[in-house]
Parts: structure tokens; C-alpha cells; sequence
């Protein structure tokens, strides 16, 4: 349980709920959808959400657009739908173009044998020639699909890698904003955060400028949380908590390092557990770690 | 058919509708769009602005959905969960090969972004849920990150970034905003 109330809280069915994964990502999340009710009950509550806030950006489209849209989109997918006609329309072109086309015509000339052996000749030659073309009209419907589907998929493609091509570069930015970080101990202050006597094994660090006043915290321990709760950072100054945010799942677990709200002053860090979202105060019972700058 | 939010139509009046794509009956489409057209012009507008290439990407959407009906999967969530992504994403690819042509990715995204600050509705049909009701329900923070993420098409680092927060608070901004949304149609 704990496993999937982890899952719900790390973003990834926000980031699906509002499109902002690639196939492998959807299928994860669906996955995790399929094996847990919890999970998939959630997805569809922030679904709901996400379809709630499109429908109440409906706009109703200017005159004449539907007739123009609404026209072009039944000739679109009608082609398919022709295409085939002329094969099965080919028979009965046939008897049209034997019965009342070609009688009248042949009528006067059915005296002669030979005429009339030509005329037939010609009505087959013609039948077969319209059945050719049917034929090669349906082809070339066939292939000009094909192309759209490929020219389709292609810029499908093309838009996926172009969305993760941006996606790298943002984690390839944050990593060196983190590497950054570590690396500049005039900078940032390395603070460690110590269990408390309820959780000895606890261990966290932050990392505080007090130049530019930006906070990173780093876990290396910390209990499981139950469900519906987070850990929230407060700095304490002058003995007054002020937060400094809400730890994601993935930061709790030690995943990477997170950047937290600014502080501009702080003596100490500490951390207690939280309903889900941050609380205005620290819930002191549940301190885990505290560490002195 | 009733005019309900239609994101909370009764399954059975959808999957009738499901149907009747399915089995090309043509007839299905005139009334999928008389029912989604205005949701979908709707997200399109706001995401590509100009009113002749809105009525592209509708006319393109329509009939990638019409084409796609059948890997549509009923159990992974709602047709208008399912069409409205499809329409989203096409406007969403359409200003990105835009900004593409143009050479000025970035410049292109805040322009649209700063424009999609200040664009007001045309019209909304108010027998949908409407944007007043949003308004209400939301704090501007919350719909500010929710407009960002589904009509600029941030990821949630990149919509940390541009707003300058953290990204812990714009993935529990979004949520929280979800949900509050959620809750209007149960």
C-alpha cells in the first residue's frame, strides 16, 4: 500500500492527467493504474479534474464554421468509403452500360453479324478497362492513406522526440544546478539534520546560502511516511519556525536533492510530519531530524 | 441528447455514441460534433489564438479522432478525456512547428503565453460549466499553474522555472487545483 500511496504522491498522475508524458510514461501510470484501485480511483478524479477546467473553457465556434468544418470532415473520411464503390458500383456499370447505353446503338446494326460482334467486343473491353480503373483508383486511394498515416506517424515522432529532447535538457539543467550546489561549500553551508530520540536512525542535510538565501535539502534517511502525510522543512530563526516548504516523495526517499523556499535568515533546520500539502505550523510531536547551523 | 457537462455524461449516451463511430456511421459524427465541438474549439482557441488555424486544427482533430476510434480503450478513461487530449495535443504540436518556422522557440512560447494571460473569452456557453465558476473555485496560483501546464504545455520543471518556484509547490499547486475541479461535478 504504502508503494502506490508513494506512486500517488510523486507527480507522475498530474504529469499524465495533463499530457504531459510520452507513451512509455502513460503506459507506466497505467500500469500502476490497473494494479491498484487506489491509484486508478485517484487518476480518475484528477481526469475529471483536468475535463472540468477544458469544458469550462468551451467556446462556441463562429457562425458558419460548422457547415465549413463539419463538410470538409464527412468529404475527408468518405474517401475511404469511395474508393471502394467503383469495385462493387463496377457490375452494375456493367448492365447500365450494356442495357440502355449500347441497345439503342446496337438495335440498328444487329443485321450484321459482325457489327454486332464488334460492338460486343467493344462492351467488354470497356468493362474490363472501367474495372482496371476502379481497380487502380482504389490502389491509389490505398496508397495515398498509407502516406498520410506514415507522414502521420513520422511527425508524431518528430514531436515526441522534440518534447523530450526539452525534457533532457531540463534534468540535465537541474543536475548541474545540483552539482553546483555540492560543489560550492563557501556558498552553501552544509547543516546536518540529527534524528531525533523517536528516530535515531534519521539523517537529512541542507544546504543554505545565506548570500542569495536559496535552501537545498538533501535526504539520506528518513522513516516511511503514512499515508496522506509529507515532510515539511522549517528553518528556525531566532527560535520562530518559518517553512520552507514540503519534501515531493522522490526527495524523501532520497532520490535527489530539492530546492526549497528561500529563507533569508535561520540558526537551525528542522523537519516534522505533515497532512499532505504542508501545515501553517510545526507539529512539534512529530519532529524527525533538527540540526544547529 | 441532454446538454450536460460533458465531461459527466452518462457512460451508456457515450458509449452509444462510441458505437456508432466505431461502425462508420457517418451520422454519429455530425452529432459528436454538435455535442463536443464547442469543448474542443474551446482548448484549441486558447492554445493556438487565431481563429482560421483553430478552425484547422478542429477540422484535423475530428478526423484524426474519426481515424483513431478504434484505439480508443473505454476502460482507460472517458471519450471526452480521450478527444479533448487529441485536440490538445494538436494544438499544442501546431505552435511548436509555429515557433519551429519562425526560429524563435522560446520568444514564441512567452509571446503565446503572455497572450493567453490576457485573452478573454469570446463567449462561453454557460449551460457548461463555466469560467466564472473556475475563477471562484480556484486561487489565482492554482490557475495560473494549471494554465501554464495544459494550455502552454509545460512540463512541471519548466513551469517551475518560469514562474520561480519550486517545483514540489507547482506539483501540489496542480493537484490540489485538480481536485478542487474535480469536486464540482460530483
Amino acid at each position: 500500500m504504502e508503494d502506490f500511496q508513494n506512486y500517488i504522491e510523486s507527480g507522475r498522475l498530474e504529469q499524465y492527467a495533463l499530457g504531459e508524458l510520452n507513451a512509455a510514461g502513460q503506459a507506466e501510470v497505467e500500469a500502476w493504474a490497473q494494479r491498484s484501485p487506489a491509484v486508478r480511483q485517484e487518476l480518475d478524479e484528477l481526469l475529471a479534474g483536468v475535463g472540468v477546467f477544458a469544458e469550462a473553457h468551451a467556446l462556441t465556434p463562429p457562425a458558419g464554421l460548422r457547415e465549413r468544418v463539419l463538410g470538409r470532415v464527412l468529404a475527408e473520411i468518405a474517401t475511404p468509403v469511395a474508393a471502394e464503390n467503383p469495385i462493387t458500383a463496377a457490375p452494375t456499370m456493367r448492365v447500365s452500360a450494356s442495357n440502355p447505353q449500347n441497345q439503342p446503338v446496337a438495335a440498328p446494326m444487329a443485321p450484321t453479324a459482325s457489327r454486332s460482334g464488334w460492338a460486343i467486343a467493344a462492351s467488354v473491353a470497356l468493362v474490363l478497362s472501367l474495372a482496371g480503373n476502379a481497380l487502380l483508383y482504389s490502389r491509389w486511394q490505398q496508397a495515398n492513406t498509407d502516406l498520410v498515416a506514415a507522414q502521420n506517424s513520422q511527425a508524431q515522432f518528430a514531436a515526441t522526440s522534440q518534447v523530450n529532447e526539452r525534457r533532457y535538457q531540463t534534468e540535465t539543467e537541474q543536475l548541474s544546478e545540483q552539482l553546483h550546489v555540492l560543489r560550492s561549500p563557501n556558498e552553501f553551508k552544509l547543516v546536518a539534520l540529527a534524528g531525533t530520540p523517536a528516530h535515531p536512525a534519521a539523517r537529512a542535510r541542507v544546504l543554505f546560502s545565506q548570500a542569495t538565501h536559496r535552501v537545498y535539502v538533501d535526504v539520506q534517511q528518513l522513516p516511511a511516511l503514512p499515508a496522506g502525510k509529507q515532510y515539511q522543512l522549517w528553518a528556525l530563526n531566532n527560535g520562530k519556525p518559518v517553512d520552507a516548504g514540503v519534501l515531493a516523495a522522490n526527495t524523501a526517499a532520497g532520490a535527489s536533492l530539492q530546492h526549497m523556499k528561500d529563507i533569508a535568515s535561520a540558526q537551525a533546520f528542522a523537519m516534522t510530519v505533515e497532512p499532505t500539502g504542508g501545515s501553517a505550523g510545526p507539529t512539534l510531536t512529530t519532529m524527525t531530524v533538527i540540526g544547529n547551523i | 441528447m441532454p446538454d450536460l457537462p460533458l465531461i459527466s455524461t452518462p457512460t451508456a449516451a457515450e458509449a452509444a455514441l462510441v458505437t456508432r463511430l466505431r461502425a462508420r456511421d457517418q451520422s454519429a459524427m455530425t452529432e459528436f460534433y454538435d455535442r463536443y465541438s464547442a469543448a474542443l474549439y474551446g482548448v484549441i482557441h486558447r492554445i493556438v489564438k487565431a481563429d482560421d488555424e483553430s478552425e484547422d486544427v478542429l477540422q484535423e482533430a475530428l478526423v484524426k479522432i474519426w481515424h483513431s476510434m478504434e484505439s480508443y480503450d473505454t476502460t482507460k478513461g472517458r471519450l471526452f478525456t480521450w478527444v479533448v487530449n487529441i485536440s490538445r495535443n494538436l494544438a499544442i504540436d501546431r505552435i511548436r512547428s509555429r515557433q519551429h518556422r519562425v526560429g524563435a522557440k522560446t520568444q514564441g512560447i512567452d509571446d503565446s503565453l503572455a497572450a493567453q494571460r490576457q485573452a478573454a473569452p469570446v463567449t462561453f456557453r454557460p449551460e457548461h460549466l463555466g469560467l466564472q465558476e473556475i475563477t471562484k473555485q480556484l486561487v489565482p496560483e492554482q490557475r495560473q499553474v494549471i494554465d501554464l501546464l495544459y494550455f502552454g504545455g509545460f512540463t512541471q520543471s519548466e513551469a517551475a522555472e518560469e514562474l520561480n518556484l519550486p517545483l514540489g509547490t507547482v506539483k501540489t499547486r496542480a493537484r490540489t487545483a485538480l481536485k478542487v475541479l474535480a469536486k464540482l461535478i460530483r
